[in-house]
């Protein structure tokens, strides 16, 4: 045969339709970009996010501060990009704890059903129907300062430089209380296709060869389920990082001095009138951000799913 | 292989559906039984009962499956893993979603002889060629290599032959392999399969629910209704002597050319029993031309037929005897 063969593949086939989407690219640009800032944000930032300029307070955007400075001479870009750090570290953090959560419940729900499955879809349906804005704030408030008045006790018992530091308290409380609203989700999905996947006559089919559970599991029903996964996990990132700037924003997520999208538009509203642009840095990173995960999620979507395959 | 008294049911919300009630049957080396009856009348169960390939709703509650020997319903879920991978081979319905999208045909062909034969990935994938090269499928080594949604459905199903065939099993089950199948390339299939039989000598039952097919193709006939066997015979003996009122009902049911134009076609009356109860009477009595009384209070059994030729193995479950008045 002369004629090369087009070379098939699932992958790569959804590799190529995710391609061919513009929004979905310029989508996985700007996260791809998002990350990068987090990962080498010290390295870049002009400034120290923390130190202070009271000489040049309420800046607008020069060409020494492309974002201007805040009402303690801070500069905003610097503190923006320290924010992405922020949301990024939580909105991997927050997805990758709850989907091992909706994983492990999930999928064992899902496969063996009966009373454990039961129990499962209790256990969503109970913490679904809780508010998650008032469960994250009581979690923050009851907890966050008894834990660190503790830290302190054992700081002044024992004199470790260990319990001086509470910032990871912060995180730590931030991302538990998310993952805590945003497992059931991940859990329901997942049941949801090991479910349908199941009952699949390939699954059947393969039990009729002899395949042993362990590989039917890994090589039939995984594989199948994974694609409404991904897309589920990236939206979940996208809401994740929205969530933790709502919720430092009501301050009870990350607390300042550790910049959060969130925190700062929450002081820049306060002088927005006077300042606008230190409330528009970080709302408007903050906007991007959302809908670059939101095309991102589409396009994931489209992608992978077989019904729209061309 | 010799089936004793099986019976199978499905726990429901509300209780059990008794989809096999007592299936006794035996079957010769390299024999093809047909296995006859409408939707819903236990064909199927009984048959993936053999291998236990039954959703977690349903239970074996009595009887005895033995394969050379073996006791089949008794074994732990590894060696019956072994026994479906090597012993006895399955055909489903549908091929259009009987193949993993996302494996290769290669490999899964190959899957069964890897985990059961022992045998490295290149011999299995050697074997996977050869084989779609017997059920006709050509450029087999490139086939290996591509994904399911690149063949055809009547590839496919020819696909799902070669895995069935693959660990040269003793017994081929196949359930209704050509019902979504067009009816040229149902034939195709159906004079594959008659090819591969008198090539690899194996034991198969065929599941279908058209009687007609089976004419030119199987030894015996095994008809059920209601999760019991009916009516059983040697292949002419079934569509020359029938004996059981559903089986005149489903042979009178065949399109024929040479019918009159016009005239319509024959039906059973009334619809297959719900089967939540265990039936107490016979299962077809409802729907029955022959009805007496005492067909609603004792369940019929299966029974030799007075008169039958010697060697036809004809069997009926009726109380009736149908020559009375046809």
């Amino acid at each position: 045969m002369a004629t090369k063969e087009r070379k098939y593949s699932l992958t790569k086939d959804a590799f190529n339709r995710l391609i061919a989407n513009k929004l979905a690219m310029i989508g996985l640009i700007v996260v791809a970009l998002l990350i990068l800032i987090a990962l080498i944000g010290p390295f870049i930032t002009p400034y120290d996010f923390l130190s202070q300029d009271l000489m040049s307070r309420n800046q607008p955007p020069t060409s020494l501060h492309w974002f201007g400075t805040d009402d303690l001479g801070r500069d905003v870009l610097s503190r923006v990009i320290y924010g992405a750090r922020t949301a990024v570290l939580v909105a991997f953090s927050v997805t990758i704890l709850s989907f091992i959560i909706g994983t492990v419940l999930g999928s064992l729900a899902g496969y063996l059903g009966g009373k454990f499955d039961s129990f499962v879809s209790w256990l969503i349906d109970i913490t679904m129907s809780i508010p998650s804005l008032l469960l994250v704030i009581v979690i923050n408030v009851s907890l966050k300062p008894t834990l660190v008045n503790w830290m302190d006790a054992q700081f002044m018992a024992t004199h470790d430089e260990f319990w001086r530091n509470t910032i990871w308290v912060d995180f730590a409380i931030v991302f538990g209380s998310l993952a805590l609203i945003k497992w059931p989700k991940a859990a329901r999905i997942i049941r949801g296709q090991i479910l349908s996947i199941r009952n699949k006559n390939y699954v059947m089919a393969a039990k009729a060869i002899g395949v042993p559970t362990s590989r039917i599991l890994t090589a039939y029903v995984i594989p199948n389920a994974i694609g409404p996964i991904i897309v589920s996990f990236s939206a979940t990132l996208g809401e994740a990082m929205v969530l933790e700037s709502s919720f430092s924003f009501l301050g009870v997520g990350v607390r300042p001095p550790i910049p959060s999208w969130g925190n700062m538009i929450s002081d820049g509203l306060r002088v927005w009138q006077l300042y606008p642009h230190v409330l528009a840095a970080p709302a408007l990173v903050l906007a991007i951000a959302t809908i670059a995960f939101s095309f991102l999620g589409d396009g994931l979507n489209d992608a992978l799913n077989p019904r729209q395959w061309k | 292989m010799e089936v004793k008294n099986l019976e199978t049911r499905f726990k429901v919300r509300s209780g059990y559906v008794y989809a096999v009630n007592g299936v006794s049957f035996s079957l010769g080396k390299a024999e093809m039984l047909g296995v006859v009856g409408e939707s819903g009348c236990g064909k199927s169960v009984t048959m993936m009962s053999l291998i236990k390939l039954l959703p977690p709703a349903a239970q074996i509650t009595n009887g005895s499956v033995k394969l050379d020997g073996v006791e089949l319903t008794k074994l732990s879920k590894k060696d019956l893993n072994a026994v479906r991978g090597s012993k006895v081979g399955m055909i489903f319905q549908d091929p259009m979603t009987s193949l993993n999208p996302f494996l290769k045909i290669g490999l899964q062909l190959s899957e069964g002889l890897v985990y059961h034969k022992g045998m490295s990935m290149a011999d299995a994938l050697k074997r996977s060629a050869a084989y779609l090269d017997m059920v006709g499928i050509s450029n087999s080594a490139h086939r290996l290599n591509e994904y399911p949604h690149q063949l055809s459905g009547g590839m496919r199903q020819r696909v799902m032959i070669a895995m069935a065939l693959l660990s040269e099993p003793g017994l081929v089950i196949a359930d209704e392999p050509t019902t979504a199948l067009d009816v040229t390339i149902q034939a195709q299939i159906v004079e594959l399969v008659k090819e591969l039989r008198k090539e690899l000598n194996t034991s198969i039952i065929w599941i279908t629910h058209d009687l007609s097919l089976l004419a030119g193709m199987v030894d015996r006939i095994m008809v059920m209704y209601g999760g019991a066997i009916v009516e059983e015979a040697v292949r002419g003996e079934i569509y020359k002597d029938p004996r059981h009122p559903y089986t005149i009902g489903l042979l009178n049911s065949i399109p024929r050319l040479s019918a009159d134009t016009g005239k319509r076609l024959s039906t059973i009356g009334g619809a297959p029993p719900n089967l939540f109860m265990k039936p107490t009477g016979c299962p077809f009595a409802p729907r029955c031309r022959f009805r007496m009384d005492r067909c609603e209070k004792e369940l019929p059994v299966l029974e030799t037929v007075p008169g039958a030729a010697p060697d036809s193995g004809h069997r009926i479950a009726c109380w009736a005897d149908v020559r009375d008045n046809k």
